[in-house]
């Protein structure tokens, strides 16, 4: 199954992508995490340091020109691509890394998404924190998301985001299977008040997760918000919501 | 012999153990190892054989990584030689067709790993050499005898990477030498369609394409795995002008990609009808009317050309799939083909080209001229570039005085350069379907004095 997090920035889609990852590598270590999102951090919510980004890889593909005359662009680049996934004892991770400059990337994005999208299918889960946005969806990683996550807090601006995406998607021809709402940070006596405006405008509510301090204090210590202790409100919330996943994918 | 205990086929390709499934990891980045696939005399070849030099799979340390080298020794009254480097390739798929082995890359770079669970079902390098000769001699009726020989002890293992990088380079210099010639098909890539919808980049032996990342080989290797692709076989049918690169499949072919926009490309001139230009390509050349000669700009180089515009600004004229006569979206690979314009004098033409090309390229370019071509240090502007050429004594300078006296008489011959001056400059505005409505005029780096313009309405 290939989850999909997006959301505008600042909403806590990091957040729920590690506590997806956290949840779910519970269950299997065939799991594959993707940071799509050049301005977030995944990699420091899971707690892994990376070495290298796919970004550096096209960066190396375009400056060198040791490539012998018989090999192809995709057996030099399988082996870069292997070389970028962090390997973990839970879970696999891998970094797109920075944006695009200004040289030619369209054989190398194509030949990179072709082996992102081989392995992918080798994994049991496959969770992609994207960039703020949707616009990025038409060039995304992974070609078949069976769900999409947004993420949206509990103001006005959030809400009607989260209500125009639905028509956005079908714009932007973005295939995907189920695509659900979850508002963060709701307070505890509003949360079923947005819930109604969302189901009203027509989505489908996973979960409301409540501010919680021990989140802001991971943040603010810069630790791994996998590491959260089992009481933490919105960890507690997000194993909920990976149930509701589970049961409604029958995964 | 024992069958293998794991099961073999195409579902396993691609197929990726992660280092909680993995048992060991041969070669790699980590540790070193190589590949090669070689055709040899039918009395050297123990068919079926497989020797092992050093531990076995079942020996193998656990997590860690291990030196590695396969060779594959080929006889058959049908073998060629040339075709090493293609059976060389199908290793990385039949070792991958195996459940629990995983191949990536190739030559002295492949990365292999083998599955616990292959390990537990009692796998060997008996069984796995055994599997991928098999697929070999089912695939190909020519292989009529075969032999393997793993390497996993290190010294054994260096000895063979020396051997094989020796083999290597015979063969990469054999491939360099490969000529339009010849080859009876081209391919055409598509893939820059989203940006620039009437372009399609003509990939041969010699021009690999304009973004410098698909040669010929990868035009060849990726329309056997995806014929309905973005890369497309061109038969290059009737050859129109051989110097000039011209092909009549070629012509068909970007006509139909382009929507009817170009229907003739040449090649190898930046004249007529020079290849069009995505918008991605890695370098530009340009023809500079002032000296008879052509430059080169890549797009790292921050400065300005002779022109007095920078790569960037250039670009921007340039791009977008037209077909601009004068100026051409190359890879800078380009700089070292035998066809670089060879329709316009090849090398002998190049007068301008950023140092940090110059210097990658000084052993490939020819030393009649190596040493004259101009870059940012010796001229900025087109007067010294002129000074600096005629110093030097480049081969364009004998055009000058060729076409001194021509030039006095009447505006330049229009094939071979644009016209620098002309009295007077009527654009028929009508009539043109394409644009529908719209006018298009272009001037690019024009110097055009003009005492009057009238623009009539018909």
């Amino acid at each position: 199954m290939i989850i999909a997090v997006s959301g505008k920035g600042g909403v806590g889609k990091t957040m729920l992508a590690a506590l997806l990852v956290r949840t779910f590598s519970e269950d299997t270590s065939n799991l594959l995490a993707i940071d799509a999102d050049p301005d977030s951090n995944l990699p420091e919510a899971v707690g892994v340091k990376v070495e290298k980004t796919i970004g550096d890889v096209r960066e190396e593909i375009l400056e060198s020109r040791s490539r012998s005359p018989g090999s192809t662009l995709h057996d030099v680049l399988e082996g870069h691509v292997m070389d970028t996934i962090e390997e973990t004892d839970r879970f696999d991770l891998l970094e797109m890394g920075r944006p695009e400059g200004a040289g030619c990337y369209c054989a190398v994005n194509h030949v990179l998404r072709a082996i992102i999208d081989r392995w992918a299918k080798d994994y049991d889960i496959v969770i992609i924190d994207t960039e703020a946005g949707l616009e990025h969806l038409s060039r995304r990683t992974t070609q078949d998301v069976d769900v999409m996550i947004v993420v949206t807090d509990s103001s006005k601006r959030g809400i009607e985001t989260a209500k125009r995406i639905k028509v956005l998607a079908s714009e932007l021809d973005i295939s995907f299977k189920e695509l659900y709402v979850v508002v963060n940070r709701a307070a505890d006596d509003m949360a079923e008040g947005i819930k109604k405006t969302l189901e009203e405008a027509g989505l489908k509510v996973l979960g409301t997760i409540p501010e919680d301090r021990n989140v802001l204090e991971f943040d603010y210590e810069g630790r791994p918000l996998t590491e959260l202790p089992e009481d933490s409100p919105a960890l507690q919330e997000v194993r909920r919501i990976k149930e509701r996943l589970s049961a409604a994918t029958g995964t | 012999m024992a069958e293998i205990p794991v099961d073999v086929g195409m579902i396993y390709e691609g197929e990726r153990i992660r280092k909680n499934q993995m048992h060991a990891e041969l070669a790699g980045p980590k540790s070193k190892g190589a590949e090669l696939f070689r055709v040899a005399g039918d009395d050297v070849v123990e068919d079926g054989k497989v020797t092992v030099v050093g531990p076995d799979v079942q020996e193998l340390p656990e997590g860690q990584p291990t030196p590695f080298g396969v060779f594959i020794r080929a006889a058959g009254e049908k073998l060629e030689e040339d075709l090493e480097g293609v059976f060389e390739r199908r290793m990385h798929y039949y070792f991958n067709y195996i459940q629990g082995f995983m191949h990536l890359n190739s030559r002295d770079t492949i990365w292999c790993r083998i599955s616990k669970d292959a390990v537990k079902a009692g796998v060997t390098f008996e069984h796995i050499g055994a599997a991928v000769m098999d697929l070999f001699k089912k695939e190909y009726d020519v292989i009529e005898k075969m032999d393997v020989t793993f390497y996993t002890e290190d010294k054994a293992v260096d000895e063979f990477i020396e051997q094989a990088r020796a083999v290597y380079e015979k063969r990469d210099a054999r491939l360099r030498g490969m000529k339009d010639e010849d080859v009876d098909v081209f391919y055409g890539c598509v893939l820059c369609q989203s940006f620039a919808p009437e372009h399609m980049c003509t990939i041969s032996p010699e021009r690999i394409s304009s973004c410098g990342s698909i040669s010929w080989f990868d035009g060849r290797a990726a329309v056997k795995v995806d014929p309905k692709g973005s890369l497309i076989e061109i038969k290059k049918g009737e050859v129109l002008d051989p110097v000039k690169g011209e092909y009549a499949g070629v012509n068909e072919l970007t006509e139909k990609k382009s929507g009817g926009a170009v229907n003739r490309v040449f090649l190898h001139s930046i004249f007529g009808h020079p290849h069009t230009s995505c918008g991605c390509f890695e370098a530009i050349a340009f023809y500079i009317p002032e000296v008879d000669g052509i430059g080169v700009v890549h797009r790292n180089f921050k400065g300005t050309t002779p022109f007095g515009i920078p790569f960037s600004t250039m670009a921007g004229q340039t791009g977008g799939g037209q077909q601009l006569e004068g100026f051409a979206g190359i890879a800078v690979e380009y700089i070292r083909s035998p066809k670089f314009f060879i329709a316009d004098g090849g090398h002998e033409r190049l007068v301008w080209l950023p140092k940090e090309l110059k210097e990658r390229f000084y052993n490939d370019l020819p030393e009649s001229v190596r040493d004259k071509i101009a870059t940012e240090e010796d001229a900025t502007d087109l007067d010294a570039l002129k000074a600096h050429l005629e110093k030097v004594g480049h081969p364009v300078v004998s055009r000058w005085q060729e076409q001194a006296p021509a030039a006095e008489e009447k505006a330049p011959a229009a094939a071979e350069a644009p016209a620098a001056t002309v009295p007077e400059i009527t654009m028929p505005l009508s009539g043109n379907p394409v644009a529908g409505g719209g006018i298009t005029i272009t001037f690019k780096n024009a110097k055009i004095y003009a005492e009057k313009v009238i623009i009539k309405r018909k």
